[in-house]
């Protein structure tokens, strides 16, 4: 593997359990205990019930494009060489909004509301990254 | 709720704007607090209040102290991004109304090097590790919402076109904008001019430079024997309706319905009442959408309602006469810029860039990429 050379995500506390879900190439999500309310990014309250109570639980990883843009003039010289890049915001099934990269699209074949479902990619020995791709 | 019509502006300046590489911060800080003041006539030591950050590393009210002197009674500022300093207005108006301050100064300044990493149109990485990661920018945080307009309500890009526009042919009638001189443009230029994040094209974009402004209040009492014309805050409200924007309800509204609002149902007016508009146009997509959230029109119908030149002076509601963001200037907290130029245009004081007959001007700011917003609506006093 070439080495990568884009800015990794710093872990928290709050955080390292979801890399350490997709380390195993699973997506959890923490879910609330005292509702059904699934949250992302990561969160020390429930946007619903305000319960501080969840459990990290693997979620499907299928989803749908609520929108998309393709990246032409990226931050900084390692993004933009991969530009024009693909940043997507899927719905997931389970109702979190996420934010990520489309893999296996091209730009043209791009359009809101289709079916997407995760996919991994070991970037370092570390740090595993999810991107969608269509289903 | 009267409050807010007891402070008045009495000041406004506005230093030179463009690259300035070769000014700092603090040197256009000080030039455009002296030159507030001494468009109010008034003196550093009338001040006792402030609002808004100082130099970027400075603390804020020692700063401000050491180099003017004064010693302080009031500060405060919200978290409107780059309007926060003009958001902080309404508190200021209700410091001045309640006897926590006389005079309070609303100063911004950016000067010196940018960052050698950040574009020039477009901004750079933000701080959530769940963003920075995929490499968005501001323009791709815009063009996200950008693109879901454009499905659910069919906005075009020629829609988006038809604010850079408006802000352009505005610069090219006001010397002090950054991008007058380059002339005005077409919405083929905008619509050909390349891609940033699509759907956003460069002029879609705002510009990214230094300059320095300020903005003096104190009562409406005291205004009365003040050189200018004093304006007031008939209205003023915020809107915060997310922080991360994977939580945001929609990316096609967002708080600026509240802020106009509380903002229009405090001023007791009427959208149809507003004569000149200034909304913040970090992006093209921005005016579109806060238009709609405003209740200017219905939501959806933002694209339409600014064709046909609808946005320029002379159209149906003249809004960023001064240049905007995309034109104009967008240095340093550029929200101050926008009231400074509905105050002038209230005043009847924009020159070549006056709308006739002004009586109201209505003002939003956006911070961020949509997390906090404000509106304020502006008479004369």
């Amino acid at each position: 593997m070439t080495q990568y050379n884009k800015p990794l995500p710093e872990i928290t506390l709050l955080n390292e359990p979801f890399w350490e879900g997709t380390k195993a190439h699973k997506l959890l999500l923490q879910r609330c205990d005292d509702c059904p309310t699934y949250r992302f990014t990561p969160k020390d309250v429930c946007q619903d019930c305000a319960s501080v109570n969840a459990t990290w639980t693997p979620v499907s990883g299928a989803g749908t494009v609520y929108s998309y843009s393709v990246v032409h003039r990226g931050p900084g010289p390692a993004f933009q060489e991969d530009a024009p890049y693909i940043v997507v915001m899927v719905d997931l099934a389970e109702g979190p909004r996420i934010l990520s990269h489309m893999t296996g699209c091209e730009p043209d074949d791009m359009q809101i509301g289709m079916p997407v479902t995760v996919v991994f990619e070991d970037v370092t020995p570390e740090i595993t990254l999810y991107k969608f791709r269509p289903a | 709720m009267s409050d807010l019509r007891q402070a008045a502006i009495v000041g406004v300046y506005m230093t030179e704007q463009g690259g300035l590489q070769d000014r700092t911060t603090g040197s256009l800080y000080a030039e455009a607090v002296n030159g507030a003041l001494e468009d109010a006539g008034l003196k550093a030591h009338d001040i006792d209040g402030i609002i808004g950050a100082g130099p970027e590393g400075a603390g804020i009210v020692g700063d401000f102290t050491d180099a003017f002197g004064p010693p302080l009674r009031f500060h405060a500022q919200t978290g409107v991004g780059a309007s926060s300093s003009s958001a902080g207005m309404g508190i200021a108006a209700m410091a001045i109304a309640h006897g926590y301050a006389d005079v309070v100064i609303v100063p911004t300044a950016s000067g010196g090097a940018v960052h050698p990493n950040a574009p020039r149109r477009g901004g750079g990485p933000g701080g959530n590790p769940f963003e920075y990661i995929w490499g968005t920018t501001r323009a791709s945080d815009y063009a996200l919402a950008a693109r879901r307009h454009m499905h659910d309500y069919g906005t075009t890009s020629e829609h988006l076109a038809e604010v850079a526009v408006a802000a352009r042919k505005h610069a090219t009638l006001n010397p002090a904008s950054v991008m007058g001189a380059r002339g005005e443009i077409t919405i083929e230029d905008v619509v050909n001019s390349r891609v940033i994040a699509d759907p956003l094209h460069l002029f879609d974009c705002c510009l990214v430079n230094n300059g320095g402004g300020a903005i003096v209040m104190t009562s409406l009492e005291r205004a009365r024997d003040l050189r200018k014309t004093p304006v007031v805050m008939l209205g003023w409200g915020q809107g915060f309706t997310f922080y991360d924007p994977m939580s945001a309800p929609t990316l096609t509204s967002f708080g600026g319905v509240m802020a106009a609002n509380t903002a229009f149902g405090e001023a007791g007016v009427r959208r149809e009442d507003i004569d000149v508009a200034g909304i913040s146009d970090h992006f093209s997509i921005d005016v579109i959408i806060e238009l709609e959230d405003a209740g200017f029109c219905a939501k959806g119908e933002g694209g339409p309602f600014v064709e046909g030149g609808a946005l320029q002076i002379g159209g149906r509601l003249p809004t960023n006469t001064d240049g905007g963001y995309l034109s104009g200037s967008h240095g340093a907290a550029c929200g101050l810029y926008t009231v400074t130029e509905l105050v002038r245009q209230l005043r009847g004081e924009a020159a070549d860039h006056q709308v006739p007959n002004v009586e109201l001007a209505y003002a939003h700011g956006t911070g961020g990429a949509f997390q906090g917003q404000y509106s304020a609506i502006f008479a004369r006093g």
